[in-house]
């Protein structure tokens, strides 16, 4: 496990939600319905608003995002360069769970 | 239970920074009851977290226009908030409850009473610590936040005790 890797895992029950916050924005800013939505199409589930906005006010705490000026009563968040950074870094180390898994798996 | 009602649960900053955005995301449909006990418990961590705090004080500041002015009335009021004596009064209570309580189960044990004793034992600093609240966490906020925030969970923990007793 890396040095971000544990940055995001000290996020406790909120390191998964802003995992999937940290997705949504890679692609451009969204305000908090547009991840919404975007996060139940990744996954399937739709994250709480208390969960999310929970998520969001600790990954604006690490300036992992920011947020942009109200557009229609909505704030768009947009993903920082550190956010960038440990949102890599983090689907680096999936991949590296994931193929072990896989390979895991194979052999059985 | 509808989602501006819930909404009053969050700390004032929190509803300043997230309020709009939080009630836009929730939409109008009528709330499930896991969304609820999500927006619940997401207060009660907006009130302990201080990741959250700092960036509802700190972030909403940096907005600009309203947003600032509003932010740094809140900000002001928050720095006046709690004063020396705020934190010495807390701090005054927490440890007399916990004592208080602590007697009582000294009390009760000798008269035969062992299972209420260690339950008290058990839950009697958390619920102190939950009696010092008004005196500095959430003090100058509304009261039926109070309630929620406070009186409801000390009336669990009262519960629970009283059940393992």
């Amino acid at each position: 496990m890396t040095k971000n890797d544990d940055l995001l895992a000290a996020l406790g029950r909120f390191s998964e939600p802003a995992l999937h916050i940290l997705i949504s924005l890679a692609d451009g800013p969204k305000h908090g319905y547009a991840i919404t939505q975007d996060i139940e199409s990744l996954t399937g589930q739709k994250p709480g608003p208390g969960t999310l906005y929970g998520a969001i006010a600790r990954l604006e705490a690490r300036k992992w995002i920011e947020p942009l000026p109200v557009e229609e009563r909505r704030r768009p968040y947009r993903l920082t360069a550190s956010g960038q950074k440990v949102l890599k870094h983090r689907l680096e180390s999936l991949r590296t769970i994931a193929r072990i898994g896989r390979a895991r798996l194979a052999e059985a | 239970m509808t989602a501006p009602r819930l909404l009053r649960l969050y700390p004032r900053a929190w509803r300043d920074r997230y309020g709009d955005e939080f009630l836009d995301t929730v939409g109008q449909e009528p709330l499930q009851l896991q969304q609820v006990i999500d927006i619940v418990s997401g207060a009660i961590d907006a009130w302990l977290s201080a990741d959250v705090r700092g960036t509802t004080r700190a972030s909403a500041a940096s907005t600009g226009g309203v947003t600032m002015v509003k932010s740094v009335s809140v900000c002001e009021k928050n720095q006046t908030r709690y004063t020396k004596r705020d934190g010495v009064v807390g701090a005054g209570v927490m440890l007399a409850g916990t004592v208080l309580f602590v007697l009582l189960a000294a009390f009760l044990k000798r008269n035969g009473w062992s299972a209420a004793a260690e339950a008290i034992l058990v839950n009697g600093y958390l619920v102190a610590m939950m009696l010092s609240m008004p005196f500095w966490l959430t003090k100058g906020q509304p009261v039926k936040s109070q309630i929620a925030m406070i009186g409801i969970p000390t009336a669990l923990l009262v519960l629970i005790a009283w059940i393992n007793a």
